[in-house]
């Protein structure tokens, strides 16, 4: 059982990701085991997303081979993408996660009905089932879009800049729910974030990009002042105070 | 409904205007695609039917699926805003049609432009049964897909990493738009098409609190709204196409006024 539980489940070999003609990384060789939680970060423009969209098979590599055994993905999109002026209900929107899963004609059943129950609740919002999506915080809505990634039944959960523009309750309380959906529910998942701290204190492992170049391990491994430094271009100090990271710039004097 | 949630009102615009110019593009009997089908077929065209008219429709629907094609591509560009290359096609459209009427060899100008424009009060018993199989066809589309098009048109992103193709979803909306604002606008005329494309969704997502009832809402204020239209126009003895236009409009005052004084 126990090889069973680390057995890879996605594998990138000599992969190369980029746009057209542009190639934005060379070399790829990723293992992402099962119950792994990753964190991407790295500076705008190092190919964060184009990562993503590469192991989502929205984007084709343009070398090399990426092989993910028929995986269930559940993504979550950025909050800010998802601005509907349709009237969607909380239910609507998380049923929307069964969608791809129906095939071309089938309409929700009562097996669905059931996952988008079971989904609000792993994420603590049934009691917002009716509501508008429209008229909820910054917060609920994240876990509306998290339960409705959740309603896919993912093997793989994939979360993009979970945390952008929530207040500071719902920022901590967010990264506590995806933390206890990784433990409790033995979900792998990968995380896109900027914010180095938060990621540093979520995960276990660490993919760290840069222009042209990049570094994937555990994250004691990679968290280095020296690594940061050379991917943001900036002198980056680390700290741990009470076993938690924190990750700020060096202030200049001028 | 989709289109209004889409943020493409301008597509409507664009597409009312690329389906005249084509059909202005028919007058011009470049092509002749009516003789050919009916000697393919060996159909013998009656005056006034459906397919008398088909170069017209022929040429409307291949202008209207053209720009969706472009449109449906504008993403792989980075020079151009979509707004910006709906805007152009828009305007190219207006200037073509303008071209191809003063060119072409078979009527005066203002003649051709009132059979392209349409008119809702001259819409005989083909034209009805031909919109009325267009909504048929467009029902039957948005029913059997609603879950593609819902989830696409509120998060293309997320709808692709779960397997749903959203560019080729897209695609199919926009080209069961075009077809149907295409053979609409040879009927009722741009403005009352554009109109009746946006304002009951408009009118719509102001009032109801499900997406169903959006659907609904807009489907009631369509049926409704023209025979009224009419009405009014009778009484004060304008046009019927306009009067429905500031009729809907009048409507959309009132639900936008009504959602102010609620909230």
């Amino acid at each position: 059982m126990v090889s069973d539980i680390t057995k890879s489940i996605i594998k990138f070999s000599e992969v190369s990701i980029g746009y057209g003609k542009k190639v934005l990384h060379q070399n790829l060789n990723i293992l992402i085991d099962r119950n792994d939680f990753i964190g991407v970060v790295g500076p705008n423009g190092a190919g964060k997303t184009t990562f993503l969209k590469t192991l989502l098979g929205n984007i084709k590599p343009l070398a090399g081979r990426v092989e993910k055994d028929n995986l269930v993905f559940g993504y979550v999109p950025q909050r800010d993408i998802v601005q509907p002026l349709l009237p969607y209900s909380v239910h609507d929107v998380v049923m929307m996660g069964r969608y791809s899963l129906l095939g071309l004609l089938k309409l929700p059943g009562k097996v669905d009905e059931e996952i988008v129950r079971e989904s609000l609740n792993r994420v603590g919002i049934s009691n917002l089932s009716s509501l508008n999506y429209n008229s909820l915080s910054g917060g609920q809505r994240q876990r509306v879009l998290i339960a409705r990634a959740l309603a896919v039944k993912p093997d793989v959960l994939i979360l993009d800049e979970p945390t952008n523009g929530l207040d500071t309750p719902s920022h901590y309380s967010v990264l506590n729910l995806i933390s206890e959906i990784h433990t409790e529910d033995q979900l792998t998942i990968l995380i896109v974030s900027h914010l180095l701290t938060d990621v540093a204190n979520l995960v276990k492992k660490i993919i760290l990009f840069e222009i042209d170049r990049f570094q994937y391990g555990l994250i004691d491994e990679i968290l280095s002042e020296e690594n940061l430094a050379k991917s943001y271009s900036t002198d980056m100090e680390i700290k741990k105070i009470g076993g938690e990271y924190l990750i700020t710039t060096k202030h200049k004097e001028f | 409904m989709f289109i209004v949630s889409q943020r493409a009102v301008f597509l409507g615009a664009a597409l009312t205007q690329a389906a005249i110019a084509g059909v202005a593009f028919s007058f011009l009997h470049l092509l002749n695609i009516e003789g050919l089908l009916s000697s393919l077929f060996n159909i013998q065209v009656v005056e006034g039917s459906f397919f008398h008219h088909f170069e017209h429709t022929f040429f409307s629907l291949l202008f209207a699926i053209i720009v969706v094609f472009i449109y449906s591509q504008s993403y792989k560009q980075k020079y151009l805003t979509q707004d910006g290359l709906l805007g152009i096609i828009f305007v190219v459209a207006v200037a073509i049609r303008i071209i191809f009427i003063q060119k072409s060899p078979i009527a005066e100008v203002s003649e051709i432009e009132s059979i392209l424009k349409g008119d809702i009060l001259f819409i005989g018993a083909q034209e009805f049964y031909t919109l009325l199989i267009i909504l048929f066809i467009v029902f039957l589309f948005f029913t059997s897909f609603a879950k593609q098009f819902r989830f696409v048109t509120f998060d293309a992103e997320t709808a692709n990493a779960h397997g749903l193709d959203s560019r080729f979803w897209l695609l199919i909306f926009y080209l069961i738009v075009g077809i149907g604002i295409s053979l609409t606008t040879r009927f009722v005329g741009d403005v009352f098409t554009f109109a009746f494309l946006i304002l009951p969704a408009s009118i719509s997502i102001l009032l109801a609190k499900r997406t169903n009832h959006v659907f609904l809402y807009s489907v009631i204020i369509g049926a409704i709204i023209p025979p009224l239209a009419i009405y009014i126009a009778f009484k004060l003895d304008v046009s019927s196409g306009p009067t429905a236009v500031v009729t809907v409009f009048v409507l959309f005052l009132i639900a936008l006024l009504y959602k102010k004084w609620r909230k």
